[in-house]
């Protein structure tokens, strides 16, 4: 988290959050997942490109070394994921500012994970929509509302 | 439950209840249980031939973060 938090002072990420089964994790009983997704924001470049090569040369300058298509990062594997489409815009822009074990962190709401989860609709997906849905505290109206704006009300 | 022997009933009504307290658990401590899911998961995957490794954090001990209530 602590180097999330240095890349996003340091202008290398706009901004980030937590997402996929590890987002999910923190409002349900722990998934299991080998690696850690984080949605970004990034900043455009003067040309308006959006690229994360500015991002993975300053993980590779910190020492961090690419896998498949993560970087290990302390130990952990994080898929840096940027923002797609309007849904994941959204959902960055509303993260929950969380602590983790001193630090501050970033993870997205349930709800928006719900219909992230949806609208990616893999089986794994499901499952974890379902069990949001059972033991997340979840504003419905909220989660109604983002639904009907992005068109995931018949998912 | 319809159909279902009362004994398997309380069983099913329990693992229910410790998934609910295990949801409720501080995030740091869920972070321990996943690690923990990873080291059990990964002799299974290892001997389908997945490659897989369960996260190595500073600072985070795994021995005893499963199975406490």
């Amino acid at each position: 988290m602590q180097v999330l938090n240095e890349l996003e002072q340091e202008g290398l990420l706009s901004r980030y959050a937590i997402g996929g089964a590890m987002g999910a994790t923190f409002y349900t009983e722990p998934f299991l997942t080998f690696d850690l997704d984080v949605f970004i924001v990034l900043p455009r470049t003067v040309a308006g490109l959006l690229t994360l090569a500015p991002l993975y040369d300053a993980l590779r300058a910190r020492g961090y070394t690419e896998e498949n298509e993560c970087v290990l990062i302390e130990g952990v594997p994080v898929q840096f994921l940027p923002a797609y489409n309007f849904l994941v815009e959204e959902a960055l822009n509303q993260a929950r500012e969380i602590v983790y074990e001193d630090v501050p962190a970033r993870v997205l709401r349930s709800e928006h994970l719900i219909a992230i989860f949806l609208q990616t609709g893999r089986s794994k997906d499901r499952d974890r929509v379902r069990i949001l849905r059972e033991q997340a505290q979840l504003d419905m109206n909220f989660l109604a509302d983002i639904l009907r704006r992005h068109q995931l009300e018949e998912e | 439950m319809d159909g279902v022997n009362p004994e398997v009933a309380r069983i099913f009504a329990a693992k229910e209840g410790r998934r609910q307290t295990l949801a409720r658990l501080p995030f740091p401590e869920k972070v321990r249980a996943i690690i923990k899911l990873q080291e059990m998961a990964a002799t299974i995957l290892r001997a389908r031939g997945k490659s897989v490794r369960p996260w190595r954090i500073v600072g985070i001990d795994t021995d005893d973060s499963l199975g406490k209530s």
